[in-house]
């Protein structure tokens, strides 16, 4: 776990957040939603409900990817910053927005079943 | 963009929500990973992108493409309703990279290096022995190998 204060933000400063308190390992997923948002594994830490701040966040553009389910990016750069489960409170954040370093090690891949086929997933 | 609409589409692929929708034509380049900063906060992780030449690849859906200029001589396109990353373009070279993640399966691609490891982030973990590149493709050809010359 990270314990110090984490900032990030996207590519163009639009949107920057903070979040307090420590941070779990990341999951790096490999589904084909993620696979096709980012152009890259979905790699996500947590922000629990109360313990984060957005600013910018009128830069803050959501789209309802699934029912329920939300994912934020900045509307000027595109950057990939969130993804929620409407109505929980916590925020999955990308980690590489993060502004380095981000003491994080990725905790475990999920969605292997649904890597693309143009690498070889971790076995893990 | 396509010049010839009766070649054969060699892939297809299309963003998150499906406002644009990508057809290539020609021949894809194999697979590269990209470490460097930009590409890490702007995908959020590190992108795997493809390559073809513009000229082969027709766009439907094109007024949803938005265009950020993340560099002088680069820009990176998404799709301003889903936020989907399909493009990073060096511009005036007629060449345009494709996120592999946007492309429907089977994409008989394979990735064969990661480039700019120099800038690579903490949680970042390259564990598939491919080729390691510390900047970009480019800076790899215009240096040469170390020798072992000695002095005349």
């Amino acid at each position: 776990m990270s314990q110090r204060k984490t900032s990030g933000g996207c590519l163009c400063g639009a949107v920057r957040y903070e979040i307090e308190g420590p941070l779990p390992p990341p999951s790096a997923c490999h589904c084909s939603q993620c696979r096709r948002h980012h152009g890259a594994l979905g790699v996500y830490t947590l922000a629990p409900a109360d313990r984060y701040k957005i600013k910018g966040d009128r830069n803050l553009a959501w789209f309802e990817s699934s029912p329920g389910i939300r994912r934020g990016f900045c509307r000027a750069c595109g950057s990939k910053l969130f993804w929620e489960r409407i109505g929980s409170g916590q925020l999955d954040v990308t980690v590489g927005s993060i502004d380095a370093p981000s003491g994080l090690k990725i905790g475990r891949h999920i969605h292997l079943e649904d890597a693309g086929d143009y690498y070889d997933p971790p076995s893990r | 963009m396509a010049q010839d609409d009766k070649a054969a589409v060699r892939a297809r692929g299309h963003c998150l929500c499906g406002a644009i929708e990508i057809e290539i034509r020609g021949p894809l380049r194999d697979v590269v990973v990209c470490h460097c900063g930009q590409c890490r906060r702007q995908h959020g992780a590190p992108p795997s992108y493809t390559a073809a030449s513009w000229s082969n690849v027709t766009l439907h859906g094109e007024k949803n493409l938005k265009w950020y200029q993340s560099s002088p001589d680069a820009r990176r396109g998404f799709c301003r309703v889903c936020g989907t990353s399909l493009f990073w373009e060096p511009m005036g070279q007629g060449r345009i990279s494709i996120a592999a993640g946007c492309l429907v399966k089977p994409t008989g691609l394979r990735t064969v290096r990661h480039i700019f490891v120099a800038e690579k982030a903490d949680f970042d973990e390259i564990t598939d022995g491919l080729e390691q590149l510390p900047q970009s493709m480019s800076a790899a050809a215009a240096s040469p190998p170390p020798t072992t010359t000695v002095d005349a």
